[in-house]
C-alpha cells in the first residue's frame, strides 16, 4: 500500500503545522489513521503494550452489529413487503430494505460526523473512535419510517448534547445513540410510536403495524394469546419477523452479538447477564401478582425477553463502557436494574410501551452513584497505607 | 513453605528466555557507576575526573543522608562524569586498571560458629555478628555502600537505618520475567545467603523469602530457607505484590526489601571486608536464547547486548525498568537487558486484522486462541485517547488497584482520594499502562502521583 501511504505524505504538511488546511488536521488524522495504524515508540514504562486499542475496541462492536443489521435490513423489506400485500425473496427483501435503512444510516453518519469534525477542530484533539458506534446504534433504534430530516436532528441532539458538551468520548454521563433516541421520541412522538414501524404503503387492511408490546389483550383474553391473535407469535419475535425499530426486532441476532461481545470481553458480561437475570426475575414476579392477565404483566419472561428492544438495549447500549459503571458489582447491579426497570414500565406505565430506553438512560445516571459506592466499600476494605 | 495467591497479573507470552548456562565475560576496559536506578537520589559527588579510585572508594554521596555511598566497583581512573538534563548526575566512567586493589575492611564473621578469621581475633578489633552492635553493622554496610540494597517501601527509597521494619522481604527473583534464575544466583552462596538472612535479622524479626514457583526446581540446595512461594504470573514475585498480599496492618506498609543478589553481595562485603565486584546479568532478545553472563558490576552495555539490530530499544526490565542505550553502564539495581524491537511501523488497517501474531490481554485477537509467543515491539499501538472506564487495568492489576479510579482522583487533586483508594499499594509493575486500550500512561501518572506525596511528606 505504498501509493496511499505516499498520498498522505504527501498532503500531510498542508494538514498540519501551518500548513493551507490546518484546521482539518482532525478529518485528515482521523482518515490517515484508519488506514494506518499509528503506533509511535514508546519511551515510558511499560515498554511493551498491548495490542488492543480504541479503534479495535470500537470496530469490534461494529462487527457485533453486523448480524442485526443484515436482519434488520432484511426484515424491513420483508415487512414492508406484507403490508404490500406481497412476500418478498430474500434477495428483493434486502434491496427494499437496504433502499429505506442505508439512507437512514448515511444520514446519521454523515450528520454525527460533521459535528464530530466541528468539536473535535474547535477543540484541536483528535476525532474519537466512540462515535463509530453511536452513529450506527442510533439509526437502528429507529423505525424505518422516520423522516431523514428528524435523524439529523436526532443525531445532533445526541452528540452535541449527549456527548460534546461534557467533553466527548470518555467523559459523556448518557448513552449518546439512545440520548438522540429519547430526544426524537419526546420531541416526534408521531414518528417514534404508533402504527409507525412498517416502512412504505399499506395496502392490505388488518395488517398491523405497532410493535408486541402495544398489544393488550381483550377483556378476559390473556395477553398470550392476544399476541399470537395479533400475529406476534413467540417464534416471530424471537427470530425478529416482526414491526418494529430497524435493529431490535430480532433476539436471536441480538443475543448473537452479546455472545460476540461477551467472548471478546469487549461488552461486559456482568451487564448483559445482569440485565436478563433481572428482566427474567422481574417479570415472574409481575406474572405472580394477580389480575392483569390481559396486560403485559402476564407475558412472562420469554415474550418479555423477545418482544421490544431489550436484548438490543441490553448488548449494545447498556455495554458502552463510558455511561455504565466502571466497576464490577456495580455493573451487576446497573444490568440487573435496568431488567428490573424495563418490565416495571412496561407493565406499570402503558404511555411508554418501550421501557428499555428509558431504563438504560435512567440508570445511566446513576452509574456514577453504583460506582462511588463501590470504590467506597472497596476502599474501606483495604489496609489504609497513609 | 506458605504459598501466596496472588489471582490477578499477567503470563505474558514473551519469546527470549535465556537458557540456564553461565559464561563469564571477560573484564571490560571501563566500568560505570549509574545514578539512574537510584530512587530519588540527589547525588553529591566525591571524586573529581582523573581521581584515581580503588574498589570501594565512594564515588557520590545522596545529599539526603551522606552517610549513603555508592562506592567505585573497581580499580582505575576516573575517566568521565557524565550528567544529564538539569545537571543530573548520569553516570561516573572508570577506566579499568588491571591490577584490582580495594579498600579493606575488617571481616565479620557469621555468629556461633566460633571460626573467625585468626588474625582479627588476636587484633581484638574482630567481630561476630553476635558482639557487633546495630549501629556499627549499619555504619559497616553504608561506608561499604551496600546499606542502598535495602529498600523501604511505600515508595521503595533506600531503607531509613533509623527505622524497625515490621517485615523484610527478599525477593530471589529480579523485576523483570526473565532475570537471572535465583538457581544461578544462588547454587554455590547458600553459606553466604544464610549469613544474609541472619544479618536480616538484627534489623527485623520478620523475614520473607520469596521464590517464584517456576524456580523452585533448581533451588535445592537453598529450598528450606524459602518461606513463600508465588506463582508464576508477572508481577507475583516483586517485593511490593508481596508485602500487599501478606500484610495485616499498617505498621507493615514501611516495610523493607532487598534483592537476594543484593543480600549476597551484603554477606560477601561482611564476610571478606571487600567489595563484590562481579553480577550475574541475563540478555533477552526475541528469537535469540542466550546464556546467562558473569560479568564486572557497572559492566558497559554493549560489552552484554552484543550487536543490535536497526532501532532497537535496550531496557533493564521490558514492563518497570528504564530505557538505555549502548554507551551507558548497568546499573547497581539492574540485571537484566531487553533488547525491544522499537520499529515504528504503521500497519495498513491495522486496527481490524485478525492477529495471530499479536499477544493481548483481551480477547480481541486471534493470538488469544494459541499459546506461542508473539511478536513483541516496543511501541504503543494506537493512539492515546480518554479513559472509557472499560476496567482491563483493574482486572489486571496485581494489588486490587483500579487505576482508572485513582488516575481521575490524580487528575483532579484529589489526594486524599487517591490514597484511599490505594495509591501507596502500587507496585508500579506496569501492567495498567500495558493493558490500556486508550493507551492512558497509567502506571507513570500513579508512580508520580506516589513520588510527589512521599517528597511532600518527606
Amino acid at each position: 500500500m505504498k501509493p496511499l501511504k505516499k498520498l498522505f505524505d504527501r498532503y500531510e504538511a498542508d494538514f498540519t503545522g501551518s500548513g493551507k488546511y490546518k484546521r482539518l488536521e482532525p478529518l485528515f488524522d482521523a482518515t490517515r489513521t484508519f488506514f494506518f495504524l499509528p503506533s509511535p515508540g514508546n519511551t515510558i514504562l511499560p515498554f511493551i503494550r498491548d495490542h488492543l486499542d480504541l479503534k479495535r475496541y470500537m470496530s469490534f462492536v461494529l462487527i457485533a452489529l453486523v448480524p442485526v443489521l443484515i436482519f434488520g435490513i432484511y426484515n424491513t423489506g420483508y415487512q414492508s413487503g406484507l403490508a404490500a400485500g406481497e412476500t418478498h425473496g430474500i434477495l428483493n427483501s434486502l434491496l427494499i430494505g437496504a433502499g429505506y435503512v442505508l439512507p437512514i444510516i448515511l444520514v446519521s453518519y454523515g450528520v454525527g460526523f460533521f459535528w464530530e469534525i466541528l468539536f473535535a477542530v474547535i477543540r484541536k484533539h483528535k476525532i474519537s473512535e466512540g462515535f463509530l458506534v453511536t452513529g450506527m446504534l442510533f439509526p437502528l433504534t429507529l423505525p424505518a419510517s422516520i423522516p431523514l430530516w428528524q435523524v439529523a436532528l436526532g443525531i445532533s441532539f445526541g452528540v452535541v448534547i449527549g456527548k460534546e458538551v461534557f467533553g466527548g468520548t470518555g467523559r459523556n454521563i448518557l448513552n449518546p445513540a439512545l440520548t438522540a433516541r429519547a430526544f426524537l421520541f419526546f420531541s416526534y412522538p408521531v414518528s417514534m410510536s404508533g402504527n409507525i414501524w412498517v416502512a412504505g404503503k399499506t395496502t392490505v387492511d388488518g395488517i398491523s403495524s405497532a410493535t408486541a408490546l402495544a398489544v393488550t389483550g381483550m377483556e378476559g383474553q390473556s395477553i398470550t394469546k392476544a399476541l399470537v391473535d395479533s400475529g406476534f407469535s413467540l417464534s416471530d419475535l424471537f427470530l425478529g419477523f416482526v414491526p418494529g425499530s430497524i435493529g431490535e426486532t430480532s433476539a436471536l441476532c441480538c443475543l448473537l452479538g452479546a455472545v460476540f461481545l461477551m467472548v471478546t470481553r469487549i461488552g461486559n458480561f456482568r451487564i448483559i447477564l445482569g440485565g436478563i437475570a433481572g428482566l427474567v426475575v422481574t417479570s415472574i414476579i409481575f406474572y405472580f401478582i394477580p389480575g392483569g392477565r390481559e396486560s403485559w404483566a402476564n407475558a412472562g419472561p420469554l415474550y418479555h425477553l423477545s418482544a421490544g428492544g431489550f436484548l438490543f438495549g441490553i448488548s449494545f447500549m447498556a455495554t458502552d463502557p463510558v455511561s455504565a459503571p466502571g466497576t464490577n458489582p456495580g455493573r451487576w447491579v446497573f444490568g440487573f436494574l435496568i431488567g428490573f426497570l424495563t418490565v416495571t414500565i412496561r407493565v406499570i406505565n402503558p404511555a411508554f410501551v418501550e421501557g428499555t430506553m428509558l431504563a438504560i438512560l435512567f440508570m445511566n445516571v446513576f452509574a456514577p452513584l453504583l460506582d462511588h459506592g463501590v470504590v467506597k466499600y472497596k476502599a474501606s476494605k483495604r489496609i489504609p497505607n497513609v | 513453605m506458605e504459598k501466596i495467591k496472588v489471582s490477578k497479573g499477567f503470563t505474558p507470552r514473551l519469546a527470549g528466555k535465556p537458557d540456564y548456562s553461565l559464561i563469564t565475560l571477560p573484564d571490560p576496559d571501563t566500568i560505570g557507576v549509574s545514578a539512574m536506578d537510584i530512587p530519588f537520589i540527589r547525588p553529591k559527588l566525591l571524586v573529581k575526573e582523573n581521581d584515581r579510585v580503588r574498589t570501594g572508594t565512594p564515588l557520590f554521596c545522596d545529599k539526603r543522608d551522606k552517610s549513603i555511598q555508592y562506592v567505585s566497583p573497581g580499580t582505575g581512573m576516573v575517566k568521565k562524569i557524565l550528567f544529564g538534563e538539569r545537571r543530573r548526575l548520569q553516570e561516573v566512567v572508570i577506566t579499568l586498571d588491571k591490577l584490582d586493589e580495594f579498600i579493606q575492611f575488617d571481616p565479620i564473621t557469621g555468629s556461633g560458629t566460633g571460626s573467625g578469621p585468626e588474625s582479627s581475633l588476636k587484633s581484638g578489633r574482630g567481630h561476630t555478628l553476635n558482639n557487633i552492635s546495630k549501629t556499627a553493622l549499619i555504619d559497616r554496610l553504608k561506608q561499604g555502600g551496600l546499606w542502598q540494597s535495602l529498600r523501604q517501601f511505600p515508595a521503595k527509597d533506600t531503607a531509613d537505618s533509623s527505622h524497625t521494619p515490621a517485615m523484610i522481604i527478599v525477593s530471589l527473583n529480579g523485576n523483570d520475567i526473565f532475570s537471572p534464575h535465583p538457581g544461578l544466583l544462588l547454587e554455590k552462596e547458600k553459606p553466604a545467603f544464610e549469613f544474609g538472612l541472619e544479618i536480616l535479622k538484627k534489623f527485623s524479626n520478620r523475614i520473607i523469602v520469596t521464590a517464584r514457583q517456576g524456580s523452585l526446581g533448581r533451588l535445592k540446595t537453598i529450598n528450606t530457607l524459602i518461606s513463600h512461594l508465588v506463582p508464576d504470573s508477572y508481577p507475583a514475585w516483586d517485593p511490593g505484590v508481596v508485602l500487599y498480599h501478606l500484610k495485616k496492618n499498617i505498621k507493615e506498609n514501611t516495610s523493607w526489601c532487598i534483592g537476594a543478589e543484593h543480600l549476597v553481595m551484603m554477606a560477601k562485603f561482611l564476610l571478606t571486608g571487600r567489595f563484590p565486584v562481579k553480577k550475574i546479568v541475563t540478555v533477552t532478545k526475541p528469537g535469540d536464547q542466550k546464556p546467562h553472563f558473569l560479568v564486572h558490576q557497572g559492566m558497559p552495555v554493549k560489552a552484554i547486548a552484543g550487536s543490535l539490530p536497526k532501532d532497537s530499544l535496550i531496557t533493564t526490565g521490558q514492563f518497570n525498568g528504564r530505557i538505555t542505550n549502548k554507551e551507558s553502564h548497568l546499573g547497581f539495581f539492574e540485571n537484566t537487558l531487553n533488547i525491544i524491537n522499537g520499529n515504528e511501523n504503521e500497519e495498513l488497517f491495522g486496527f481490524i486484522r485478525p492477529g495471530i501474531d499479536k499477544p493481548s490481554v483481551s480477547h480481541t485477537f486471534l493470538s488469544s486462541l494459541f499459546t506461542n509467543p508473539g511478536q513483541v515491539d516496543g511501541t504503543l499501538h494506537g493512539e492515546i485517547r480518554a479513559c472509557i472506564n472499560c476496567s482491563y487495568c483493574e482486572n489486571i492489576c496485581p494489588n486490587d488497584l483500579m487505576p482508572n479510579f485513582i488516575m481521575k482522583a490524580l487528575h483532579s487533586d484529589e489526594i486524599e482520594d487517591a490514597l484511599e483508594y490505594g495509591l501507596l499499594d502500587c507496585c508500579r509493575c506496569g501492567l495498567c499502562s500495558y493493558a490500556c486500550p486508550a493507551k492512558i500512561e497509567l502506571t507513570q501518572i500513579l508512580s508520580s502521583g506516589m513520588d510527589s506525596h512521599y517528597k511532600d511528606k518527606a
